[in-house]
């Protein structure tokens, strides 16, 4: 690996930081349901079951692969904002929110991924 | 504004970096559990939480904006967790996905709730006059991010 693809990397890392970031500020006066975290996974998780299936299939440079994956889907979704939103629910005595929260996240983020990795294997097949 | 988006996306190429070089320190297989993916989930949101609970509410925004959304947002990951578990189904290893994705789970939320109590306990002790305060406004802080 080359140190361009390492920068590469890293770049894509702060775009889709800075992607989250706006998506969370939109979305900054709604505190009924932490929706931007859910977007952001949802998007980023079906872009990283797509780069997955294509990389299964053969039809993507790994180079390439590793930077969109590691780099924006990785920056894009976050993991630590759900767990410490979830637990603030939680004390603040929101239970049901922190749950649909939680469930959400993984039902449609696993599912968006799940999906379009086994249509691009079908697809190939 | 503008500094506020430059703190994210510097904190947003570390956090990047420290994550790629976890990947790389614990190669793995479509087979097998992605270990730093694991580690980095758990300790992201440990470090986070404690980051929230502590100091959030004396820090400017550009801050929060870099360490928070930036550097700690793009250290912990759900798209690679997604894909690792896709991964493992991929193989038929449905016992380790779901293993995987339950030990992400409790260990994730657990260090959050770990960091919070740890960061609220630390804020009380250095005499702050008001502790419950001072998580109500952790709670709008963190929220309004």
């Amino acid at each position: 690996m080359t140190g361009g693809v390492v920068a590469a990397i890293l770049v894509a890392g702060a775009g889709g930081s800075i992607l989250r970031y706006l998506t969370a500020r939109a979305f900054a006066s709604n505190e009924r349901f932490p929706w931007a975290v859910l977007i952001v996974n949802a998007v980023g998780s079906a872009l990283g079951g797509m780069l997955a299936g294509l990389a299964h299939i053969g039809t993507i440079d790994p180079n390439l692969e590793v930077v969109l994956l590691t780099g924006l889907c990785g920056g894009l979704t976050t993991f630590s904002t759900l767990s410490v939103e979830t637990i603030q629910f939680v004390t603040l005595k929101r239970v049901r929110t922190a749950l649909v929260s939680v469930a959400t996240n993984l039902v449609v983020g696993i599912g968006a991924a799940a999906a379009i990795y086994f249509w691009l294997i079908a697809l190939a097949a | 504004m503008i500094r506020d988006l430059a703190a994210v996306a510097v904190g947003g190429a570390l956090g990047t970096g420290l994550r790629f070089s976890l990947d790389l320190a614990f190669a793995t297989t479509d087979d097998l559990f992605p270990v730093s993916t694991l580690i980095a989930n758990i300790v992201g949101s440990f470090v986070l939480a404690l980051l929230v609970a502590k100091l959030w509410g004396p820090s400017p925004t550009w801050a929060r904006a870099g360490l928070g959304a930036g550097l700690l947002g793009s250290f912990t990951t759900f798209s690679a967790l997604a894909v690792a578990v896709v991964n493992l189904i991929g193989v038929d290893q449905w016992m380790l996905a779901i293993i995987y994705l339950a030990a992400t789970m409790v260990l994730g939320l657990a260090a959050a709730a770990f960091g919070l109590w740890l960061g609220s306990r630390r804020a009380l002790r250095s005499g702050s006059d008001d502790a419950e305060l001072d998580s109500d406004t952790v709670h709008a802080e963190m929220l309004t991010e």
